[in-house]
């Protein structure tokens, strides 16, 4: 699920930044730093939107820097375990499937896909209902459920499930066309 | 880790800090995201790579998923939805996934059922016969 949240960071600023511009500058570093990061706690953050509040500076000792603690609001992406949302399935193999929920991964095991689904190899490998009526393969839109998640420094990664009522293959590209 | 282990958004055991937070619709997520890159583009000129990765495919996430795409009607959905005291975080599920049927909202936010609200099929019902209203005349 996406967020707008407010946050906040102790931004480090080099002395050669003072001046007229210094907010501007200020703002700019913090996009750089922060933008594309991800934390357990908050999950991704995709985007700034707007500065809360540039506290009083605070000049370091030694160094010459001053350090300003910052408020910014920001859209963050932060999945959450029992969370059902929609992704688009990036690979298919005979372990499960990975899909992708904008920056997050989901890898869905083969034991929670429904039974009746069997994996077929080939060119496009892909799950299957034995009638054929329902294909998971590459760029097909689910539905699943997070049952799990795993946080590292970097990155947040989901296990999911399409073995539920109402999970599963949304809409198939190539049928649609 | 124990806030980890407890952590279940059927039950709408989210935190705290999300609880409270506003919550986006994949719909509201595009409008920002897009505006945020159209003033990318007159800025710089190579957007593409000013871009973090986590951006383009959040963007790309949510144009594929976006139910509503002109801004009235998002503006509308989150009004006929905070009409029924959801908590934030299930009215976004709801406007996400646009359930069709009442058992799939329910199955879709368990928690909507059980927090002692005057919430009943009937409600539920009125409630996605709304927004698929708002759909159909977009």
């Amino acid at each position: 699920m996406f967020f707008h949240i407010v946050l906040e960071r102790n931004m480090q600023l080099h002395p050669r930044h003072f001046g007229r511009d210094l907010r501007e500058k200020l703002v700019s570093k913090l996009m750089k730093d922060v933008e594309g990061t991800c934390s357990g706690r908050h999950g991704f953050i995709v985007a700034i939107t707007g500065i809360e509040s540039v506290g009083k500076g605070l000049i370091r000792e030694g160094t010459g820097f001053v350090t300003f603690p910052v408020k910014y609001q920001c859209v963050v992406f932060r999945p959450f375990k029992g969370e059902i949302l929609e992704a688009v399935v990036t690979m298919v193999n005979k372990m499960g499937f990975f899909a992708e929920a904008g920056p997050v991964q989901i890898f869905v095991s083969n034991h929670l896909i429904p039974d009746d689904m069997e994996f077929q190899s080939g060119d496009i490998p892909n799950y299957t209902t034995s009638d054929g009526s329902v294909k998971i393969q590459k760029d097909n839109e689910v539905r699943l459920k997070i049952i799990g998640t795993r946080v590292d420094a970097t990155e947040i990664f989901c296990i999911g499930t399409i073995k539920d009522d109402f999970l599963g293959v949304i809409s198939d590209p190539s049928a649609t066309t | 880790m124990s806030a980890e282990e407890e952590e279940n958004a059927a039950e709408l055991k989210i935190g705290d800090e999300f609880l409270k937070a506003k919550c986006l619709m994949n719909c509201e997520v595009a409008l920002i995201l897009e505006h945020k890159y159209e003033q990318l583009q007159q800025t710089s000129d190579d957007p593409m790579n000013q871009m973090s990765q986590v951006f383009e495919k959040s963007l790309h996430y949510v144009k594929r998923f976006s139910r509503y795409k002109n801004p009235d009607s998002v503006r509308q959905v989150r009004e006929i939805l905070s009409r029924h005291q959801l908590a934030e975080f299930e009215l976004c599920v709801l406007g996400n996934l646009c359930p069709e049927t009442v058992e799939e909202a329910i199955a879709m936010v368990p928690s909507i059922k059980n927090r002692g609200r005057a919430l009943d099929d009937e409600a539920i019902e009125k409630m996605l016969n709304d927004l698929s209203l708002v759909k159909q005349f977009e």
